[in-house]
């Protein structure tokens, strides 16, 4: 008897503006034009929220992760009221994460400090490559000396626990210099570190007027090279892009991996909701751009669409299948709430082709599948069948 | 019956004749429409027959000629492609005489030869027509000559028109029912009707086009299709005008549709007899020559799952297209399909699209083959119409190939070109005559390099003047050797080719340079070779790809990384699996392409 449980919730908070927009980024963000409208934006935020914290009825948060767009535009006094409605709304978990994203060339000398004492626990950095020249060609707005500096106020707030993003496999880069930039953010003593591949993505400047990027093979080289480097350093690599120290990596994260539940609030903000009692699991999505949620957030909560029961295995998979750990047989069954044996056919087929391990008690994409997980996700969708006629 | 005229219109694709059928419709519009206005009324379910409509493959007119009588006009469509020269035989058999229209400045070119000489053949009176005179170009003078000297036929009173302009289309018409003869055949005889054209039209069955040659037809009564000896109850015919006129009856000359709720595909086959099942015939007319397809390639569905509607798709199309052939064929490389035999590539590209377009079938189309003579060791003479069940090398005494015999008019500007490339298509000349303006060559060819791109190449290398036309002529051993593909070791049936040794290495190296740029790279590296026999002449490399990973969904949204996955999964299904190797469809088509430039 397999029986669909609640699993932890989280709560996910959008802010669409940034200073510049990036020419690689999809994500649901907006060059800001004009003053930025906080006290507009916390109003709407408050009415999404009032209205989507009926739905958590009283289940614990166990983490809260303020993304973006560029969240630290956005003043400490607003965050820190941000933060004071989900205390009032939602039961929030003793000692829990609550990240911050920061652009560091949005950061003026002691606004860390605010940020902590309005609440935050965690920062992520921006901070995408060290070498000035590939910065620019990344239409980033800081410059690798902000980073350093926004890295130490950091440490002097006392929010050591931090989050680098990096991007490999640039314009021009080669094995050597992303291993440069490693040990430019090593020496900025990050408990955690995201480390990702420039890919073009559809919707993008990049996309329409693609840079040349370094062969295939640069880029496995790069992988490899960083990889020892930062296990060296005692960041271990627990996701498909995540390195982190024992004990710090992201929970926020760890939960989406492991198909937790999530409110979204905000822009475009993504939520899902398990019911057990109705053995549904629910998604929500908000309006994407910014003015249209401002004038919609007063109307209530996002309508939540059940995700059929056919599509749950692959969603479950792209997500569990990233993290190095794997997932245990329970897990998919407790999440989903479907049975272990609906997985068997693609699991024996991906078993045979030695592209997922298992051991009865836990199962993982080997190494040859973590480099090649589209593939095993592809065997996880279900068939459909386009009509003729 | 006296005051019918049953004729078509021979000429070259852009001489002029749908100018000049519309210049017709046109001319006798007056009439028609007068007649049409009670009989539209009559028709009552139009709406039902919209698809006879689409395929009127003849069209009647009325004609009030200057000796004050009114002739019924069937006009019959014929075909302009070499590749469809028997679909012309078709409907000359429907037909008392033919017009033959010939571009003023043009001149005469080998199909209208072809066609021209089929149309004598079959006792039809042939009136020549010199088209476009408005032009500036014009010369009907060297034309008539052409005329006479080329096909040998008196053209001394060749009308001379403007479809264009519509001058002389009145004369035209004068001498059309002056020159050409009244049908003959006995109203009062037994039903014997030719069917001419037959489609399937999903409301009311199988339509048939016919050509009464004896006797008469009415709605209601029962027919028998001489072939299947099945009797069917005419539900309503009538005549293309060229909307579908319902009429009471069809008689002796007339050239009209029979509809008769024949639902099975095969239930009235083009060149067979319909006559009465209570007052039957005593004989059958000839029919037609049964043309031989030439050209074979595999196709095969992508989705396994449409094998069913695919096979019913194909009886369809060859109910009125009698030269598609086709039986089941399994290939390792792409599952269940059919075997299917056509006249030419044109025929092939046609069918092709017909059943992607109109049966919504998504195919992959093995190499195209000519059927090969191949005489074995043992004594046994096999045909082969596919590169894969060539026997063994040390069971083949011989393989012959199909050579054909090409009839080539170009003006002498371009002679020299054409040599070169008949002679590159490893022709012998049989026959070179210079015939007023034009050099009438006739060469023997190998008809694997005529189907392969002959024809484009001709019209190329002579700007367009050239024109051609063949008949296949006999057998003739050749140095041939099977060109297999292997990838990953494995042989791949449907990219096996037979060619001429000589070409086998060049043919080898692209083909395998074209598999390396269409196959896309995979999580091992795939080898890909071409090979004689076990002798490999040709190979190259896909690399292997390195990793092949989403960016994480950033904060929660699976919607959008489940799009691009489940678009990634689509492509892959229109792929074909080779071992454990993905091959998409281009890299079949891929065949067609090299050596073709």
């Amino acid at each position: 008897m397999t029986v669909l449980e609640n699993p932890p919730l989280a709560l996910y908070v959008h802010f669409p503006w940034c200073v510049r927009k990036c020419p690689y980024c999809d994500f649901n963000s907006y060059t800001l034009r004009g003053p930025l409208a906080e006290d507009a934006y916390l109003a709407a935020l408050r009415a999404d929220l009032e209205a989507q914290a009926i739905e958590a009825s009283g289940r614990e948060v166990i983490s809260i992760f303020l993304g973006g767009g560029t969240p630290s535009l956005f003043s400490p006094r607003a965050i820190g009221e941000v933060l004071m409605m989900a205390r009032e709304r939602l039961r929030l978990a003793a000692g829990l994460e609550v990240t911050l994203e920061a652009n560091p060339g949005t950061i003026e000398r002691g606004r860390f400090a605010e940020y902590r004492a309005a609440g935050i626990t965690r920062v992520s950095l921006g901070a995408q490559s060290f070498d000035a020249g590939r910065l620019a060609v990344l239409g980033r707005i800081h410059s690798p000396d902000e980073t350093r500096r926004a890295a130490e106020e950091l440490h002097a707030a006392g929010l050591g626990n931090f989050n680098l993003d990096l991007m490999y496999g640039l314009p021009g880069q080669d094995a050597a210099g992303a291993v440069r930039d490693i040990e430019s953010a090593l020496a900025l003593a990050p408990a955690h570190l995201s480390h990702y591949q420039l890919t073009l993505e559809p919707g993008t400047q990049f996309a329409g007027r693609p840079p040349a990027l370094p062969e295939e093979e640069q880029i496995e080289r790069m992988l490899a090279a960083c990889g020892e480097r930062l296990a060296a350093e005692g960041l271990e690599q627990y996701e498909v892009s995540a390195y982190a120290r024992p004990g710090r990596q992201c929970r926020h994260n760890l939960n989406y991996w492991r198909f937790g539940d999530y409110l979204g609030i905000g822009a475009g903000a993504h939520g899902k909701l398990t019911r057990a009692q109705a053995g549904q699991v629910l998604r929500s999505a908000q309006p994407r751009e910014p003015r249209r949620y401002l004038a919609c957030a007063a109307e209530g909560a996002a309508a939540r669409q059940a995700v059929p029961a056919e599509q749950l295995p692959f969603e479950f998979m792209l997500n569990a299948l990233r993290l190095r750990e794997g997932f245990e047989p329970a897990l998919f069954s407790r999440r989903t709430g479907l049975p272990w044996e609906s997985l068997a056919r693609p699991l024996g087929e991906l078993m045979a082709r030695e592209l997922i391990v298992g051991d009865g008690v836990r199962y993982r994409a080997s190494p040859l599948g973590w480099r090649f997980l589209n593939e095993l996700l592809l065997s996880f969708l279900p068939e459909t069948r386009e009509s003729v006629g | 019956m006296r005051l019918i005229r049953n004729f078509c219109i021979i000429a070259h694709v852009d001489h002029g004749k749908s100018t000049l059928a519309d210049r017709f419709i046109q001319l006798c519009r007056g009439l028609e429409e007068r007649e049409m206005q009670s009989q539209v009324l009559d028709s009552m379910d139009l709406e039902r027959e919209r698809g006879i409509t689409i395929k009127a493959q003849s069209v009647t007119l009325y004609y009030d000629a200057q000796d004050g009588q009114r002739y019924q006009l069937n006009m019959i469509d014929t075909p302009g492609h070499v590749d469809f020269s028997y679909e012309v035989s078709r409907s000359l058999a429907a037909c008392d005489g033919a017009l033959l229209v010939v571009d003023a400045s043009q001149g005469v070119e080998a199909q209208s030869v072809a066609n021209c000489y089929t149309a004598i053949e079959q006792g039809l009176e042939v009136v020549p027509v010199i088209n476009k005179i408005d032009l500036p170009s014009a010369d009907p003078e060297r034309v008539m000559r052409e005329i006479e000297e080329i096909i040998g036929i008196e053209a001394r009173d060749a009308l001379r028109v403007s479809a264009k302009t519509g001058e002389g289309v009145g004369a035209l018409l004068e001498a059309l029912i002056r020159r050409i003869p009244a049908p003959r055949g006995d109203p009062e005889a037994p039903l014997q009707a030719l069917i001419i054209d037959s489609w399937f039209d999903n409301y009311v069955g199988v339509v048939s086009l016919v050509r009464v040659v004896n006797g008469s037809v009415a709605s209601g009564e029962k027919i028998r299709v001489v072939s299947t000896g099945r009797a069917h109850t005419v539900d309503r015919l009538g005549r293309f005008t060229p909307k579908p006129i319902v009429e009471q009856r069809l008689s002796a000359g007339d050239v009209g549709f029979i509809v008769a709720g024949i639902k099975e595909i095969d239930g009235a086959p083009v060149g067979d007899t319909i006559t009465l099942e209570n007052r039957p015939a005593p004989t059958a007319l000839p029919g037609f020559r049964q043309i031989k397809p030439r050209v074979f390639a595999g196709l095969f569905p992508v989705n396994s799952e449409d094998y069913e509607s695919f096979r019913d798709a194909l009886a369809k199309l060859r109910l009125n297209d009698s030269a598609l052939h086709y039986e089941p064929e399994v290939s390792g490389a792409l599952g269940f399909g059919f075997r299917c035999g056509f006249l030419g590539l044109l025929h092939m590209d046609i069918v092709q699209e017909r059943l992607e377009r109109e049966y919504h079938l998504d195919l992959v189309t093995s190499a195209p083959t000519v059927v090969y003579e191949v005489a074995r060791t043992d004594g046994e003479v096999e045909y082969i119409d596919n590169p894969s069940k060539l026997p063994p090398l040390n069971q083949i005494e011989q393989i012959r190939e199909p050579i054909i015999i090409a009839n080539i008019l170009v003006p002498p500007d371009h002679v020299g070109a054409v040599l070169k490339l008949c002679t590159d298509k490893r022709g012998a000349q049989k026959k070179m005559q210079y015939l007023g303006t034009q050099v009438s060559l006739q060469y023997e060819l190998p008809l694997a390099e005529v189907v392969l791109d002959f024809f484009d190449r001709l019209k190329s290398v002579s700007r367009g003047y050239a024109s051609f036309d063949y008949e296949f002529s006999h057998f003739q051993p050749a140095p041939l050797v099977k060109l297999d593909i292997l990838i990953n070791g494995e042989r791949v049936d449907a990219l096996s080719i037979i060619v001429h040794r000589d070409s086998a290495y060049q043919r080898g190296r692209e083909l395998v340079d074209k598999m390396q740029e269409l196959i896309p790279r995979q999580m091992f590296e795939v080898a890909v070779q071409a090979a004689i026999g076990s002798a490999v002449i040709a190979r190259a490399t896909v690399k292997a790809l390195r990793k092949n990973v989403l960016a994480k969904c950033y904060g929660g949204d699976v919607s959008r990384k489940r799009k691009l996955l489940e678009k990634q999964k689509e492509g892959k299904k229109r792929m074909k699996q080779v071992g454990r190797v993905e091959i998409p469809q281009e890299a079949f088509l891929a065949v067609l392409k090299v050596g073709r430039k």
